[in-house]
């Protein structure tokens, strides 16, 4: 027997026993990438908050009835063609929306439009005022300057009534003289014979007649000069008017000044108001922002999907919070038509709750995202 | 599961210690299955050696032809083995001694030598797959807890504990002890199968020693008779 000479070696079996081995090797690295093609993004959740709704915000839910009447509609063109007609209405509802929120961001602008122009008209206003103020004031310098004027010329008739006054005493008092001196001559004449005695007498009253000429001489000089000294008064009174003239004027430009420069200042700060407003604004656009991803992070982590959900399903909870960021009420916006699924949402959501950090948005934005929709797809949130 | 969760990109980026130890695990399966397919041989090639000679054997050959016809004494195998071994000194005895008792004696030690012999040449590295059967899911064990172990270390310094980046870890933990059990569960199903098996042929073995020794026995029962006259 040929057989029994021969002795079972330990070639072929540890052949065989690596073949083995490679072979469960390659099997399990070649199946491997097949078979997980298909439940990648079961596993992996990321979630994205992209839209947030406001009570006020009509434009935005808009938007979001056409995009979901746009959906629908490509769903049921897909779906068949019989329900055609039910295609068409959603296409109708899809235009009236898209008419919807073209109209409403027309009067959004419309607003835009009236809030400049009031704007505007509050700058106008500011400047018309400032320039009526500086006008009343130019119109009260110039009447003032006309007050003044017209005292000055009744002040300048007194004064050429006065020296008219003054020539006809001068006048009258020559005719005097005149006449004293005439009858001096005709007494001369008749009383030629009593010379002495006359002559010491005329000489006596030309004596006196001279002390009186001086007298008067003396008189006009006074008066004379008590008018110098009346006009000089009056001229000191005129100046000082004008001077108080000027400077109630300058006053009044000062005031005016006073006034447009105000005016301005006024818009001034009114444009600060503005600038401030923004920047707040900004600031809690950026707070709310990392408010939201903190709650999408949350509720991602918080979200258990279920198993054998369909592919590209979907639902949109909407969230209502409390003013510290508790959890009013988490309710199906839209349902993915899985009721494990729309379940699991909630659930997610009302696990991540509270959402204490809506505390530290400012007061502003706080209102704004107390109540918000998050969408749950499997793969992200939205 | 993407690129890094792929078998081999775990195992490769697995730390020292799971490494050795899927190392081990690889070398003990693959020396298991070298025993497996190895004695599976030995099993068939003596179940149908012991057949043929049985067949032989009681086909009313005689007991000397059969004695010349088989090989040397290294060669046999099985109850071959025990034959030669028995019929040898049954012949060396009958020479030397005229006591029937002493004979049969002699006879009986030496097949129990013989059968010795093959229990021990069949039970061969059966041992070593015993082995290999109740440690292997040990030694798989140690390498999961020092891969998780190595994870949670991982984990507390991560900042944000997510699923992501303990996931790699476990994984790779969790594969030292698949490969402990991919090695384990052969081994316990062929040792199992595989002792069963020697067992019935050594059986056989003990089987047909008894019946060659009541052979010996009535043909020594004739030749005493006159020896004892």
């Amino acid at each position: 027997m040929a057989r029994h000479d021969r002795r079972v070696g330990y070639g072929l079996p540890l052949v065989l026993a690596i073949a083995l081995h490679l072979a469960i090797l390659v099997a399990s690295v070649i199946r491997f990438p097949e078979r997980e093609t298909e439940p990648p993004s079961t596993n992996i959740v990321q979630a994205t908050l992209v839209s947030t709704e406001t009570t006020t915000d009509q434009a935005q839910r808009a938007e979001e009835a056409r995009a979901r009447a746009a959906a629908r509609q490509a769903e049921e063109e897909a779906a068949a063609a019989a329900e055609q007609e039910e295609a068409r209405e959603a296409e109708a509802e899809a235009v009236e929306a898209a008419e919807e929120a073209a109209r409403q961001a027309e009067e959004a602008e419309r607003q835009r439009q009236a809030e400049n122009e009031a704007r505007e008209e509050a700058r106008r206003a500011a400047e018309e005022e400032a320039a009526r103020r500086t006008e009343q004031a130019e119109r009260q310098a110039r009447e003032r300057e006309q007050q003044a004027e017209r005292r000055r010329q009744e002040e300048a008739e007194r004064q050429r009534q006065a020296e008219e006054e003054a020539e006809r005493q001068r006048q009258a008092e020559a005719e005097a003289e005149r006449q004293r001196q005439a009858e001096a001559e005709a007494e001369r004449q008749r009383q030629a014979e009593e010379e002495a005695e006359r002559q010491r007498q005329a000489e006596a009253e030309a004596e006196r007649q001279r002390q009186a000429e001086a007298e008067a001489e003396r008189q006009r000089q006074a008066e004379a000069e008590a008018e110098r000294q009346r006009q000089a008064e009056a001229e000191a009174e005129r100046q000082r008017q004008a001077e108080a003239e000027a400077e109630r004027q300058r006053q009044a430009e000062e005031q005016a000044r006073r006034a447009a420069e105000a005016a301005n200042q006024g818009l001034d700060r009114a444009i600060e108001g503005e600038a401030d407003n923004v920047a707040n604004a900004r600031q809690a656009t950026e707070a709310a922002n990392s408010f939201i991803n903190l709650v999408r992070r949350a509720v991602e982590q918080a979200w258990v999907i279920p198993p054998n959900v369909p592919d590209g399903a979907s639902a949109e909870v909407s969230v209502r919070l409390g003013p510290s960021g508790e959890l009013f009420a988490a309710t199906i916006g839209q349902s993915s038509g899985n009721s494990a699924f729309d379940r699991s949402a909630v659930q997610a959501v009302e696990a991540a709750a509270p959402f204490a950090e809506l505390r530290q948005l400012p007061a502003s934005a706080q209102r704004d995202y107390r109540q918000f929709n998050l969408r749950f797809r499997p793969g992200d949130i939205r | 599961m993407n690129d890094s969760m792929s078998i081999p990109h775990l195992i490769m980026n697995a730390s020292g210690v799971v490494q050795m130890v899927m190392l081990i695990l690889v070398i003990g399966s693959i020396l298991s299955w070298v025993v497996i397919f190895q004695r599976t041989f030995v099993m068939r090639r003596a179940r149908k050696a012991h057949r043929a000679f049985e067949d032989r054997f009681w086909s009313g050959v005689d007991l000397n032809e059969l004695y010349r016809e088989t090989p040397a004494e290294q060669e046999t195998q099985g109850a071959e083995h025990v034959f030669r071994a028995g019929f040898r000194e049954f012949n060396r005895l009958l020479a030397k001694t005229r006591s029937p008792q002493a004979i049969l004696e002699g006879v009986q030690r030496s097949m129990r030598v013989a059968w010795s012999r093959e229990e021990d040449r069949l039970n061969l590295h059966l041992v070593f797959l015993a082995t290999v059967a109740s440690a292997s899911p040990y030694i798989g064990l140690f390498g999961t807890v020092w891969g998780i172990m190595g994870s949670f270390q991982s984990l507390s310094m991560a900042q944000q504990a997510t699923l992501a980046t303990v996931a790699p870890w476990i994984a790779e933990a969790l594969i030292a002890t698949a490969m402990g059990l991919f090695a384990a569960i052969p081994a316990v199903i062929f040792y199992n199968r595989l002792s069963a098996e020697s067992g019935r042929l050594l059986g056989k073995y003990e089987d047909f020693a008894e019946e060659f020794h009541s052979i010996l026995h009535r043909n020594l029962q004739g030749r005493t008779d006159p020896g004892a006259d």
